[in-house]
């Protein structure tokens, strides 16, 4: 604005171009992508796609019915699953394993976690214990777990406690490393009490990690009932798919791994409610 | 309630960071402390709140505080420090609630701190919703609430823009007004120092060391922009400061403890 | 002209083959032997085939052997429903039947069989529930009982002894363990009430103070067709020449057997000749003098001529689709091919 008014300059401002109306191009447009963009039918009907071709290829005969069942059979699996009233003993019995397992897993879990995020003892202590423990298969102490916890529910449960436990104590000492130390050093400044710091502002911060935990250590849960139930079992959707492999009832197998993949979805859906409601302050 | 420093120095290390501080901070006065970069300022905030020990010398209170305090010695922090989780009530609630206070009397305070602050219309917001200004409102009501003796004021204003600070400044002069805080209010910014001190105290870089206090008598109201006489301290500290920021600023980020 | 060429071409190759062979191995027969694999456990209850293939009885047909071990009966069934393996030998399956009606196997000849005056499978309590007063069958309504998993041979048993009984098979709890060692290991502890097994493990354990016998299964199941021969559809209907073969091997081998440690009509040094030729597949892994005993305790008969008890496999077949555990549509000729043995 301050550079000297040439006529040229002046012109320009009128509006006229400066060149000759035929050199003029618009701008290259160069931004764009690398941001998801929501698609919400292309999920199920990919879905439906794969089911669709695998039940033609079924009847067809390309697809012999001792490699791979067809959808439908699997589906009239459950459907008898559901007329026998089976389906809600297994999944009975496969719940209350879960939630009892789970949550107590991830109790334990979120308590260790808290010490060794709290305590330089307690982290130089179990710290390595949990990292040497976390990567055993559950599935290979499973005989040991018999003979500690017995063939009933026992050793049921702590297969699935066990399982939930490692990965919720990695989360929440990883969440209270995490949690901002200012928040902290304001809380002592303002004389809280040790307690009050821990429930107010370490634990509310480390929320987030220890929901993400909640995450995965459920799906280990689901993934670990299968193991957990080929221990006298008479009941469970873990011993349903275990009975379904030895009779090679394949239509079973695959209605049995069905519902686990259910589970799972639904599982992740709670925790997604639950992040939203506990997390509602974030962004 | 005064505030007496003793022959306070601490070192990091090998590194000698204050040495010898003797300050005294009055009732009702605000005591601006400045220094370049790494001087140990905050450091001395911290021994001034009892986050931290000073391996010699001693930080000694004189007096009784104000009936009611809960908090004597209270902090603002720069980043605001505020729970992300937790409303602009609830934020307030988290330092009165370890004080056996009703759950009425709890309300009544909050409700007077924020009314005093112009946040009454911002009770119910998260920290995520409100500007950075708004944040440190917050943060300065939450203070207030424990009736502290002093406050104790780590360059409150410096994540704000310029804009924000004045206006925050022209709140925080407002606020002295009414109540007579008492206040160490440590920053890098002389403007803020100029318009706010009663007393400046200029540290030198490492070891810290107080090389001058200058006392400004002019009230706090009075003290508009573009004031000559101010213009002139703030020239005089500047030209204290300068060789010392520029030998701060060519320091390698390792050597800083 | 054609034909002459022809042959002579033949006579030429079949020399200059002759000729290779002997020159590189001069016992190989000049008449190619069929390859077969042979799926295997290491049990006594599957020495019919060691012996046929120690003693010659392979090579006499043709047939060139080789085993491939398994821990299992049921991935056995299923390497033979690939082709992986030719000849099997297990007891009946819900698995086997459900593999047999998607056209995969054909059950064709009979193995292990129970026999009265044979030692065969035994029922055992656990101590506790010995003392407690399961001191027969009678009394196993509201007990627990081993099983290694739904719609295995001992799950057939008990269903079996509890109908005998008198018991409602819904009184019986059912306790799926996944292994035998799982289920011994678990009777021990007395964690589960019963099991029945067959008489080589049953008489070791029992043995012990742990474990008490309280019945035979002899006396439930009489004539119990416990393990059958069995093959993949494909053979059996596209080389019935090759199962003819094999069954016949299979039978000279089950004959010896039968004759030195079941029927014992055999001399001492014969008898004893078979439990070294049997200790090179069964029990290996131990000394000689301890493995011996196991295996004469597990001799029991294996069927003459791999004769086939039709009628039992039949209620097999019955009991499992009565357990909703194989479709209903399943029948006996989808199961059995019954054109290679004898049957009754």
């Amino acid at each position: 604005m301050t550079l000297s008014d040439t006529p040229d300059r002046a012109s320009a401002r009128a509006g006229a171009p400066p060149q000759a109306e035929s050199r003029l191009q618009p701008v290259p447009f160069r931004g764009g992508g690398f941001r998801p963009v929501r698609m919400r039918f292309v999920g199920p009907l990919v879905f439906a796609a794969i089911l669709l071709l695998w039940e033609a290829g079924s009847r067809s005969g390309v697809i012999s019915n001792l490699v791979l069942p067809a959808p439908s059979e699997a589906f009239e699996a459950f459907r008898q699953l559901v007329e026998t009233g089976q389906l809600w003993r297994h999944l009975g019995a496969s719940l209350q394993r879960l939630v009892i397992g789970w949550t107590l897993g991830m109790s334990l879990g979120v308590a260790a976690g808290l010490m060794i995020g709290l305590f330089s003892l307690a982290r130089a202590g179990l710290m390595p214990l949990v990292s040497a423990l976390f990567p055993i298969p559950k599935i290979a102490l499973l005989p040991l777990f018999v003979i500690w916890f017995g063939i009933g529910e026992g050793s049921k449960v702590a297969t699935i406690l066990f399982g939930s436990f490692f990965p919720t104590v990695i989360a929440t000492s990883a969440g209270v490393d995490n949690v901002d130390r200012s928040l902290v050093r304001m809380g002592q400044s303002f004389g809280l009490s040790w307690w009050s710091i821990v429930r107010k502002i370490i634990l509310p911060g480390a929320m987030p990690a220890i929901l993400s935990g909640a995450r995965i250590s459920a799906s280990i849960a689901i993934i670990l009932l299968v193991a957990a139930e080929m221990i006298g079992a008479e009941y469970g959707v873990g011993a349903y798919i275990l009975m379904a492999g030895s009779l090679f009832a394949t239509d079973q197998l695959l209605a049995g791994v069905a519902i686990l993949s259910v589970m799972g979805l639904l599982v992740g859906w709670l925790i997604g409610r639950a992040e939203r409601w506990l997390l509602r302050w974030r962004s | 309630m005064d505030l007496l420093l003793r022959g306070v120095s601490h070192r990091y290390g090998d590194t000698q960071v204050l040495a010898d501080i003797d300050l005294a901070v009055g009732e009702g006065e605000i005591v601006c402390i400045i220094g370049p970069s790494g001087c140990g300022k905050s450091t001395l905030l911290r021994f001034i709140g009892g986050l931290e020990r000073p391996d010699a010398g001693e930080v000694l209170l004189a007096g009784e505080p104000p009936a009611g305090s809960l908090n004597p010695l209270t902090y603002v922090f720069q980043d605001f420090a505020l729970l992300p989780w937790r409303t602009v009530e609830g934020n307030v609630s988290l330092v009165l609630e370890d004080h056996g206070l009703s759950a009425a009397r709890r309300r009544e305070i909050i409700q007077d701190v924020l009314e005093r602050t112009g946040l009454s219309d911002f009770k119910g917001a998260l920290p995520r919703q409100l500007s950075g200004g708004m944040k440190q409102r917050v943060a300065i009501a939450r203070a207030l609430s424990v009736r502290p003796a002093v406050m104790l004021m780590d360059e409150p204003l410096s994540a704000l823009d310029s804009q924000t600070r004045e206006l925050l400044m022209d709140d925080l002069v407002g606020l002295w007004q009414r109540e007579r805080f008492t206040a160490c209010y440590v920053t890098h910014n002389l403007a803020e120092a100029v318009r706010l001190g009663h007393k400046i105290v200029v540290l030198s870089r490492r070891p810290g060391k107080i090389r001058e206090i200058v006392e400004i008598d002019r009230d706090l109201a009075d003290r508009q922009q573009a004031d000559a006489k101010l213009e002139a301290v703030q020239r005089d500290l500047w030209h204290l400061l300068r060789d010392e920021a520029r030998a701060a600023d060519r320091e390698l980020a390792d050597d800083t403890v | 002209m054609t034909k002459l060429s022809k042959r002579s071409m033949l006579k030429t190759l079949a020399a200059t083959a002759l000729a290779t062979a002997c020159a590189l191995a001069p016992v190989v027969p000049a008449a190619a032997a069929d390859k077969v694999t042979v799926g295997a456990l290491r049990f006594t209850s599957h020495a019919a085939s060691f012996v046929a293939f120690e003693r010659g009885y392979f090579a006499d047909e043709g047939l060139e052997v080789e085993f491939k071990f398994f821990q299992a009966a049921q991935p056995m069934a299923v390497a033979i429903a690939s082709g992986d393996v030719d000849f099997g030998v297990t007891a009946i399956s819900g698995g086997l039947i459900n593999l047999a009606q998607k056209g995969a196997i054909k059950v064709v000849g009979g193995a292990l069989q129970e026999e009265p005056g044979v030692d065969g499978q035994m029922i055992l309590a656990s101590r506790a529930a010995f003392d407690a007063g399961l001191t027969s069958p009678a009394t196993l309504a509201g007990k627990s009982f081993g099983i290694t998993q739904t719609g295995s041979s001992f799950h057939y048993m008990i269903h079996k002894i509890a109908d005998k009984e008198g018991i409602p098979r819904s009184e019986i709890t059912l306790r799926p363990l996944q292994k035998v060692g799982a289920v011994i290991g678990a009777l021990k502890t007395g964690q589960i009430d019963a099991w029945t097994i067959v008489p080589h493990i049953a008489k070791a354990i029992a043995a012990g103070p742990e474990i008490e016998p309280i019945g035979m299964i002899a006396d439930y199941i009489p004539d119990y067709q416990v393990t059958t021969v069995f093959t993949s559809t494909a053979n059996a209907s596209d080389k019935p020449d090759l199962v003819k073969r094999f069954l016949t091997a299979f039978a000279k081998g089950a004959a010896d057997f039968n004759a030195a440690l079941v029927d014992k009509t055999a001399s001492a040094q014969e008898a004893e000749d078979m439990v070294r030729l049997i200790h090179k597949y069964v029990y290996a892994d131990r000394p000689f003098e301890k493995a011996a005993p196991s295996i004469r305790n597990g001799a029991m008969r294996i069927n003459e001529g791999a004769r086939l008890n039709l009628t039992s496999v039949t209620d097999q077949l019955e009991w499992f689709q009565s357990e909703n555990l194989v479709p209903a549509s399943v029948t006996i000729d989808m199961l059995v091919d019954a054109s290679f043995v004898e049957t009754d």
